[in-house]
């Protein structure tokens, strides 16, 4: 990497990431219930150690529901962003994102049946979202080469068909669910975050650091496969294993969010889109900034969720998409 | 409410001057009946009716509690009680009943809840000339206008008399026993990830007050809003109500993880109460009130 870039990466990232903790800390102080604002300050700045003359309910509030809620948004926010730029990059494709190509989808399905069929043990939903994740990436992908090679049209009109066919499944899919349930997955199918699972949290932050990380990896070699793969392959990409390794890590980054979360639609389109536009399409810069500017993204798109209409509440992707959609049309209009 | 939900379902097919009619007709029902009221019949007819289906569980139980099980031809697959309601034609599930299996089972009547959305539903029933019953009690009075209602429009109206009375006895026992208890706190929840629970709008919100219980959420708006975990648990219940066994199996049956360290969990005070008493606003509702009575103030009923 060159000086400039990686100077400017570095300082970019420094503060998307200032901006990111200040957002967990601010949103934090934000909920339903009124918390005293110096004193979770207070208790947050000792990461959970002292209670700072927080009562003990406060404390619950703050550390047991608030944070983590927090912390899976930023989680699934930087998994959708990230994802979303690597499916762009590799893709070749601006309109590419793991919802409006039914990834998400594919993962709901796997979600949906390791609920209806494995209900009690929760590491399968992750396992089997990343599954379907990955068949519908597989699918898509298939459809989208025709003999003429993948044209940007082809590969949206292969991912309304899959997203059209995989609803139906999820229609199907809740038919094996008794009716009292068939509510909550509505909710849950349009991206929600309060059932945040704590055993799922850490799993959830992981794969989004190392999912970042993988693909910024590559990220070198994504620039040069946006010349094109003949192109990219005779200045000495593997093309073939980068195709796999991004379909992969993507495919588990998407996998774990809406095993964690639902389909949280429009993250990872908006969010590089933005981190394009205002840094560069070099991927070495952008991946990054969609991870940490995604998860910036959803902790506040979140948190007017919880807060708008409280003590009652909105599913997050409902907000993500009434911020996003409209955006994503400006985009479209400036560019 | 009622008003405004019906009337572009009714209006544009009628010519104008029946359009006005029953604009006027809806707007008297919904100032007379009020917005919290009970049963809301949309259309009136001559009383003669032999052949009628069900599309909710506690519209099945109230047939054959006032005795009209005999003229049921359908039910929903919802609707497993009492025992016999099971022999009778099953016409879809209550969010999509069969309009064709309706139709060929030539009904004069078709009894619907509004909780089961069917606006657009009941306009095609209309069209082919059935009536139609709508009903959404929203507290235990409106349960007993439904049993009454009912009970006429299936000719069956003094057995419905007797049994709307044997009812209230229960329920006025039940408030005269727990009459002076300090009332207890509870949290009433729905599901548990994502949060559900009871609010203004929902008639268990009634039962519970009956049975001296203050629900945490009684003065949220709607029926069954998605609820705040950090309220919930800000709201420090005493006690927790988890509506389950019934129809909904073991779902529901563990107290979701953001109330564990509230004073209700912590202090074992979990109830566990058939949901089909809860959430059916039929002849049961009485033994979910008991229920509720016994398990919150079991020194009323000694």
């Amino acid at each position: 990497m060159n000086r400039v870039t990686l100077r400017k990466t570095l300082i970019s990232c420094a503060l998307l990431g200032g901006a990111l903790l200040l957002a967990i800390v601010s949103m934090s102080l934000l909920g339903s219930e009124r918390l005293p604002a110096r004193a979770s300050l207070c208790a947050l700045a000792s990461l959970g150690t002292r209670a700072c003359g927080l009562t003990s309910d406060q404390f619950d509030i703050l550390f047991q529901i608030r944070l983590p809620r927090i912390l899976l948004a930023a989680a699934v926010g930087g998994s959708l962003a990230t994802a979303g730029a690597g499916y762009q990059a590799l893709l070749r494709n601006p309109l590419a994102e793991p919802y409006l190509l039914g990834i998400s989808n594919g993962a709901a399905v796997g979600t949906m049946i390791a609920l209806v069929f494995f209900g009690a043990v929760e590491w399968i939903r992750p396992l089997l979202a990343f599954t379907g994740a990955l068949a519908a990436t597989f699918a898509v992908y298939r459809l989208a080469r025709g003999r003429a090679g993948a044209t940007p049209e082809r590969l949206i009109l292969a991912g309304v068909i899959v997203t059209t066919f995989l609803s139906s499944a999820i229609v199907f899919v809740t038919t094996m669910m008794d009716a009292t349930r068939i509510r909550s997955f509505t909710f849950w199918l349009l991206g929600d975050l309060s059932g945040t699972s704590k055993a799922l949290l850490p799993v959830a932050i992981t794969i989004t650091i190392l999912g970042a990380l993988a693909l910024t990896l590559h990220a070198r070699s994504l620039n040069l496969l946006m010349l094109g793969e003949r192109d990219a392959f005779d200045l000495g990409v593997e093309v073939g294993r980068v195709r796999v390794v991004v379909f992969l890590v993507a495919s588990l980054l998407v996998g774990s969010s809406v095993a964690a979360s639902g389909s949280v639609g429009y993250v990872g389109l908006v969010v590089p889109h933005l981190a394009r536009l205002s840094l560069g399409s070099d991927n070495r810069i952008s991946i990054p900034a969609a991870a940490l500017g995604g998860a910036l993204f959803v902790i506040v798109a979140d948190t007017v969720a919880r807060t708008i209409i409280a003590p009652r509440e909105l599913p997050v992707g409902a907000i993500t998409a009434l911020i996003g959609a409209p955006l994503f049309i400006y985009l479209l209009k400036r560019v | 409410m009622l008003f405004v939900f019906f009337v572009p379902f009714v209006a544009p097919c009628a010519p104008v001057s029946r359009r006005i009619q029953t604009v006027v007709w809806l707007l008297l029902l919904a100032i007379s009946f009020g917005c919290n009221s009970g049963a809301k019949p949309v259309l009136d007819g001559p009383a003669r009716v032999t052949r009628v289906v069900s599309l909710a569980p506690n519209l099945t139980e109230i047939v054959f509690a006032v005795g009209a099980g005999d003229k049921l031809v359908g039910r929903t697959s919802y609707c497993d009680y009492p025992p016999e309601a099971k022999a009778v034609a099953e016409i879809g599930d209550t969010l999509h009943p069969s309009l064709e299996r309706i139709i060929a089972l030539k009904p004069q009547l078709v009894l619907i809840s509004t909780s089961s959305q069917l606006e657009v539903f009941t306009q095609q029933l209309q069209n082919q000339n059935i009536r139609v019953f709508v009903t959404d009690p929203q507290d235990l009075e409106g349960v007993f206008k439904s049993i009454t209602q009912i009970g006429e429009m299936l000719g069956q109206k003094d057995q419905a008399d007797v049994l709307v009375t044997k009812l209230r006895e229960r329920a006025n026992a039940v408030e005269q026993a727990v009459k002076g208890k300090a009332p207890v706190r509870v949290f009433y929840q729905v599901s548990g990830e994502p949060l559900y629970t009871a609010g203004r709008d929902a008639f268990v919100t009634d039962l519970m007050h009956r049975a001296g219980i203050t629900s945490v959420t009684a003065d949220v708006p709607g029926a069954w809003p998605k609820y705040s975990n950090e309220s919930a648990l800000a709201a420090k219940p005493e006690a927790i109500i988890l509506p389950t066994g019934g129809s909904m199996g073991a779902a529901n049956s563990e107290v979701t993880e953001a109330l564990r360290q509230s004073p209700a969990a912590l202090r074992g005070r979990v109830y566990k109460i058939n949901d089909d008493y809860l959430t059916r606003p039929g002849p049961r509702a009485i033994d979910g009130l008991e229920a509720m009575a016994r398990a919150l103030h079991p020194d009323a009923f000694k």
